[in-house]
């Protein structure tokens, strides 16, 4: 296999489970001067491996398409993403085709949304499996009804997502996120949708899965009592990072996000 | 502003142009065959002209009718079934049930007569071109002139408007009351309507026995029974679609993996909707395998009896394959039409498989068994539904049963189904798949 070939020579250990170096990604059309928008400018980052971080910024601050582009789903302009020492999307290596980059974050990379994205067709435990089932693995029965168990839905296996609340959604959701033990969990506003008993049920999970499992978690949120919930925030302004916060608590974090505003326009 | 409109047009074009077009191509066809009624009773047309042109027109224009009703009726519920999202949109924003069927229906009423007005150009001019073919054949004499009246109009706008507002209603009432929350029953009326279709096709079928082997209009009874039995087949078929997947599943999942895994998940569940993809198949294969095998035999009892001489025969034949033709070419288009308004509306679903970590390959290798199951169904109920007709009739019409034909028409017609429904569902899915993922589920959230 050829994707061996550029693990990278910086290797910084296991510690590391994600880097981005000078991410860049622009929007809007090329050729239209001034329609452009920088969503991303030269973001430098680096997340060490069994560690909760919390995106945060204001609305178009660039955090959804950081998400995007550090998970795979989007593919920066330039700049590099190693996933695990691994270059996922950029760098000196041959393009990944979307087949093999799928095939790539099957097994490093799991996900959350807001909206869940659980097929309606599948029930709870085919749809926990099914990132198992579509790389092909053998899915043992026990491991299922343990992780399943683990998310508080043991005795929802049959059960179909339109069946479920939306907690119990996003907590299958998760389960299937945690079921390939993917070396870094994306979640993209994962109690969006949720009221706050539901939300805190999911944000324990994913602290839990941080604390007892090792995983590493990333999350963009805009309430701060769910980033209250991480080791770090990392706060983002227009494309650029600007600062970070750890062992956050819900103030420190709201008190940090009504003045990002403020160093923003003072920079300018 | 205009990127964002493009763009959505090109995610969603399925949605309305699929409507309007089944629309249109159903009053063209209705219209074309029923001014033959108008031309026919138009003054000083002879007796001859003015019955083979009413023979025309209630044969072929009469199933031809019944056809394009369930045609345009099966692409609405495909259509309206895909606006879940937008009902509930419109019902958290605090429209009544009532006040949704109202704007569904009447969109969709409006689409269809805009439709049916466009095609009164086309099928005035259809209407002249077959007349010149019946012209040409001898069947009517070259003095009638053609005539585009009030039967052809009102046939035509009566049928595509009724059938787009009786569909719409009906699917747009099983989705406001999946949207309040009410389980979804079995379908009551569905099971009656099903097997209501059934009888009445069996029934039709059985009364070509009653009529003499001359009777200009023996080929209306079995046709009608084909197209109704094709519709109680679509409707009951899903179900035992169901049943079927479930026996084979360990079968599908061993050739094709995680695709034909999912394939069997998606096909059990939504069975139900599977009837308007399925509806279209197997009337495709149900009528063209029918009519034309019919006309086939018609044709050479015809030559065998020595009522025409060699040359009159060939144009008749002409005749006869060209109104056959343009009505299986109908059932075909309207295949494709249905396929790809009902792929074109699941980009956000190979979004979520996607993000679930499928390759862009296993999302099309589950179109395709997708394909290959529904192309097989449909082509065994409407063979069996082209048999129901075909055997009477050859019955009734020479001394034998199975039409002399051979397995070349049938070869034929199997292969342009699979052709339409491999090629239509999976290039439509290929281009489902060129968006990004997130942006796919983003859609229609």
């Amino acid at each position: 296999m050829r994707r061996h070939q550029h693990r990278t020579t910086h290797d910084t250990g296991r510690a590391e489970a994600l880097r981005l170096v000078k991410v860049t990604k622009t929007y809007g059309a090329g050729d239209a001067e001034g329609a452009t928008v920088r969503a991303l400018d030269d973001i430098t980052l680096s997340l060490p491996t069994g560690t909760f971080t919390a995106v945060m910024g204001p609305s178009g601050s660039g955090k959804s398409t950081l998400l995007h582009c550090a998970a795979g789903l989007d593919r920066p302009d330039s700049g590099l993403v190693v996933v695990d020492g691994e270059e996922m999307t950029g760098g000196t290596g041959p393009v990944r085709s979307e087949a093999q980059l799928t095939k790539f974050r099957r097994t490093r990379v799991g996900f959350v949304f807001q909206q869940y994205n659980l097929l309606p067709t599948l029930t709870v435990a085919q749809n926990t499996v099914l990132p198992l089932k579509l790389a092909g693995r053998r899915v043992d029965r026990g491991r299922v009804e343990r992780i399943l168990g683990s998310v508080g839905l043991g005795d929802r296996l049959g059960h179909r997502p339109d069946q479920l609340s939306g907690g119990q959604r996003q907590r299958v959701a998760i389960a299937r996120a945690l079921v390939t033990e993917p070396s870094v969990v994306f979640a993209d506003e994962p109690t969006g949708a949720l009221d706050t008993r539901s939300a805190r049920d999911v944000l324990s999970l994913l602290r839990e899965a941080v604390r007892v499992h090792g995983r590493t978690v990333v999350m963009v949120t805009h309430d701060p009592v769910a980033a209250s919930y991480a080791d770090a925030v990392q706060f983002l302004a227009d494309g650029r990072l600007a600062g970070r916060l750890t062992a956050p608590t819900a103030d420190a974090v709201a008190e940090r996000l009504a003045h990002l505003g403020d160093d923003v326009t003072a920079g300018v | 502003m205009l990127g964002l409109a493009a763009r959505s047009v090109r995610q969603r074009p399925g949605r309305f142009l699929a409507t309007l077009l089944s629309a249109f191509l159903g009053a063209a066809i209705i219209m074309t065959f029923n001014s033959m009624y108008d031309t026919a009773g138009a003054s000083g047309v002879d007796k001859v002209s003015s019955d083979t042109l009413t023979t025309a027109a209630s044969v072929v224009g009469g199933y031809g009718t019944l056809l394009v009703f369930f045609a345009v009726a099966s692409t609405l519920t495909v259509n309206v079934r895909q606006r879940t999202e937008e009902i509930d949109l419109l019902r958290s924003t605090g429209a009544t049930p009532a006040q949704i069927k109202r704007m569904v229906v009447g969109e969709a009423v409006v689409v269809a007569l805009v439709g049916a007005l466009l095609a009164i150009g086309p099928a005035m001019l259809g209407g002249r071109v077959l007349l010149d073919v019946f012209k040409d054949s001898g069947q009517v004499a070259d003095s009638v002139d053609p005539s585009f009246g009030p039967i052809a109009l009102m046939s035509g706008i009566d049928v595509t408007v009724l059938a787009a507002a009786g569909a719409a209603f009906l699917a747009v009432r099983r989705a406001t009351r999946a949207a309040a929350g009410g389980r979804r029953k079995p379908g009551r009326a569905r099971t009656v309507a099903s097997w209501a279709a059934l009888a009445v096709g069996a029934l039709a079928v059985c009364s070509t026995f009653a009529m003499k082997a001359t009777d200009a209009a023996l080929m209306a009874a079995p046709a009608y029974g084909a197209i109704l039995l094709s519709v109680g087949f679509a409707l009951v078929s899903t179900r035992l679609l169901r049943t079927v997947l479930g026996r084979v599943e360990p079968l599908v999942t061993a050739l094709t993996g995680a695709s034909g895994y999912l394939t069997v998940r998606n096909m059990r569940q939504r069975a139900a909707e599977l009837s308007g993809v399925l509806m279209p198949l197997i009337l495709f294969t149900g009528m063209a395998t029918a009519t034309l095998y019919m006309q086939a035999v018609e044709n050479d009892a015809i030559k065998a009896s020595g009522l025409t001489r060699s040359i009159e025969d060939k144009n008749l034949e002409t005749l006869n394959f060209t109104v056959v033709g343009i009505i299986v070419v109908f059932a075909c288009i309207m295949l494709i039409n249905s396929l790809y308004a009902a792929t074109s509306y699941r980009v956000r679903e190979f979004g979520q498989q996607r993000l679930a970590g499928a390759t862009p390959a296993q999302v099309l290798g589950t179109v395709a068994v997708e394909g290959v199951v529904l192309t097989v169904t449909g082509v065994f109920f409407g063979t069996l539904a082209a048999l129901a007709g075909i055997l009477p009739f050859t019955a009734v019409r020479t001394d034998g049963l199975l039409p002399g034909q051979g397995l070349g028409i049938w070869i034929t017609v199997v292969a342009v189904a699979t052709a339409a429904t491999l090629v239509t569902s999976l290039a439509t899915a290929r281009r489902g798949v060129r968006v990004p993922a997130v942006e796919a589920v983003a859609l229609a959230a």
